[in-house]
């Protein structure tokens, strides 16, 4: 019985079929992949070459669009959208990537281009990027680490998290935690309505830093030679903080102080949640 | 709050003040905590103002109306974009601050950015969606600002209408968070009808109304792409 039903089922979706092909890439060129179902987990090497493997069915065709621009994958269902296609892709580290899906994990390691990275429903997970790079979900949790240029990460209904990035960077999401460790940025801003929002990196002098949520709490980390103006504000939390500060400007749900020059600018605003500054690799959630 | 210096702190920040007057203000701020607050917000809104960029349109325009208006091609008796930042003025008396804020929340920052430069081919591309317009909404009015409510309920119109568009999943997800945004922005109502004169309340308030819409706006997109 079992066995039959596997057998109706195999007939209905298709047999599994592997799709593997290698094709040479120009310097300068964009890989870009389109996915409905599955994954796209793409992978670095030095070959100025791209080798697509997918796993999907005998159903669904792989077709690989080249151009000078690049390369373009995608899956053609026979009859209306394709089934799950399980794309893994190996690609030079410098090629720019355009990745979307929608029930769509992405991975993506070792690489040193630009990064586009959307789905719907599935996580995304980036190890490396530089220039601009975008990564967004709508259910499912962002993750980004070793990127350096102008980082932007969206979710909607789960967490995200950034570690080792330098450049500028935006985070936010309704419905979830952010976490920013070992960033270096002059640049940040990070929101959240529901979630509390951890910040452990630089304040550099002249940066501009924002960290704002609703419901949740704020952890953030001020160096102890930063030269900062520090405006928080909150509507039913509290303040504290891990060294002593000199507060100005001192109104309901409102404190300023400075530190130093004050040369850079860091807004805090929690309206439900309690605030705490502690010196870097001092911040944590569970504090 | 509401004090004779409240109003002239804009012309305060925009240098307008005699030098007596600047003298008398400056006293009243070493005095007026609330006043300092107040001041620190509307800096806070005219730098994210000046800090938003001035787009060129998509299609120079200039040639053709150059020819229409009888000058040569070529002559450009118009400021250049840095003369026009450099001039810019923006000026606000409190009671417009939360308008401002909530203009500049939908205008700038993510907002902006996602909606303007979208995506090429990917799921959350805003093909569908309308560019924003400008909106003046006082954050603390009572029921809201009328195009701010208009705005909401045509994106809300719009997406049940293409409700049969996306999966139960991705409607729940939506729903869940609008009722989250939701949430936030009865909190902060209700804390802005206990303090109006807040300026932190005002500014939140505009925020998490801000980010409805766009919420909303990525969620008509998402019908729209797969439609």
């Amino acid at each position: 019985m079992l066995a039959t039903l596997a057998t109706l089922t195999a007939l209905a979706l298709g047999a599994p079929q592997q799709t593997d092909t290698t094709l040479p890439v120009r310097s300068g060129a964009r890989l870009e992949v389109e996915n409905f179902g599955g994954e796209i987990a793409v992978k670095t090497w030095s070959r100025s070459a791209v080798r697509v493997t997918a796993s999907h069915s005998s159903r669904d065709r792989i077709e690989i669009g080249a151009s000078d621009a690049g390369l373009h994958v995608k899956a053609e269902g026979h009859r209306g959208p394709p089934h799950v296609v399980d794309y893994e892709i190996t690609a030079p580290a410098w090629m720019a990537l355009n990745l979307s899906g929608v029930y769509t994990d992405i991975t993506v390691e070792g690489a040193q281009g630009e990064i586009t990275a959307e789905t719907v429903h599935g996580e995304v997970k980036v190890s490396g990027g530089s220039g601009n790079v975008s990564l967004k979900s709508v259910q499912g949790a962002v993750t980004l680490e070793k990127a350096r240029g102008r980082i932007d990460l969206y979710s909607v209904n789960e967490e995200i998290k950034a570690s080792d990035v330098s450049g500028d960077l935006t985070a936010e999401t309704v419905n979830g935690d952010i976490t920013l460790r070992q960033i270096e940025s002059s640049n940040t801003e990070a929101n959240t309505v529901n979630g509390d929002i951890t910040y452990d990196g630089t304040i550099k002098d002249g940066g501009r830093y924002r960290f704002a949520t609703h419901g949740g709490s704020l952890r953030v980390s001020v160096p102890e030679k930063a030269n900062v103006a520090v405006s928080v504000s909150t509507f039913n939390g509290e303040f504290n903080s891990c060294f002593p500060v000199q507060l100005t400007g001192k109104a309901k749900h409102r404190f300023n102080f400075t530190i130093g020059s004050g040369s850079a600018r860091l807004e805090l605003e929690s309206f439900d949640g309690d605030i705490k500054i502690c010196r870097p690799g001092a911040v944590s959630k569970e504090e | 709050m509401n004090d004779q210096w409240t109003d002239r702190l804009s012309e305060y920040l925009d240098d307008d003040l005699s030098s007596a007057e600047v003298t008398a203000l400056e006293a009243h701020l070493a005095a007026c905590a609330s006043c300092r607050a107040t001041l620190d917000e509307l800096r806070r809104v005219v730098a994210r103002a000046r800090a938003l960029d001035d787009r060129p349109p998509a299609t120079d325009l200039w040639p053709g109306i150059a020819t229409g208006i009888g000058l040569a091609p070529g002559a450009h008796p118009v400021v250049s974009l840095g003369q026009r930042r450099a001039r810019r003025r923006l000026s606000f008396t409190v009671p417009e601050l939360a308008a401002a804020a909530i203009a500049l929340a939908m205008l700038s920052g993510g907002a902006a950015r996602l909606l303007l430069r979208g995506s090429k081919a990917g799921p959350m591309a805003t093909t569908a969606t309308p560019a924003p317009m400008p909106m003046l909404v006082n954050a603390g009015a009572p029921g809201t600002n009328a195009r701010y409510a208009a705005a909401v309920a045509d994106l809300e119109r719009a997406l049940e209408q293409g409700r049969g568009r996306l999966d139960t999943a991705t409607v729940r997800v939506i729903e869940k968070n609008l009722s989250i945004i939701d949430r936030a922005i009865r909190e902060a109502q209700s804390a802005l009808a206990a303090d109006p004169g807040n300026a932190y309340l005002n500014l939140h308030l505009a925020e998490q109304m801000r980010r409805k819409l766009e919420l909303l706006r990525r969620a008509n997109a998402l019908a729209g792409a797969r439609s």
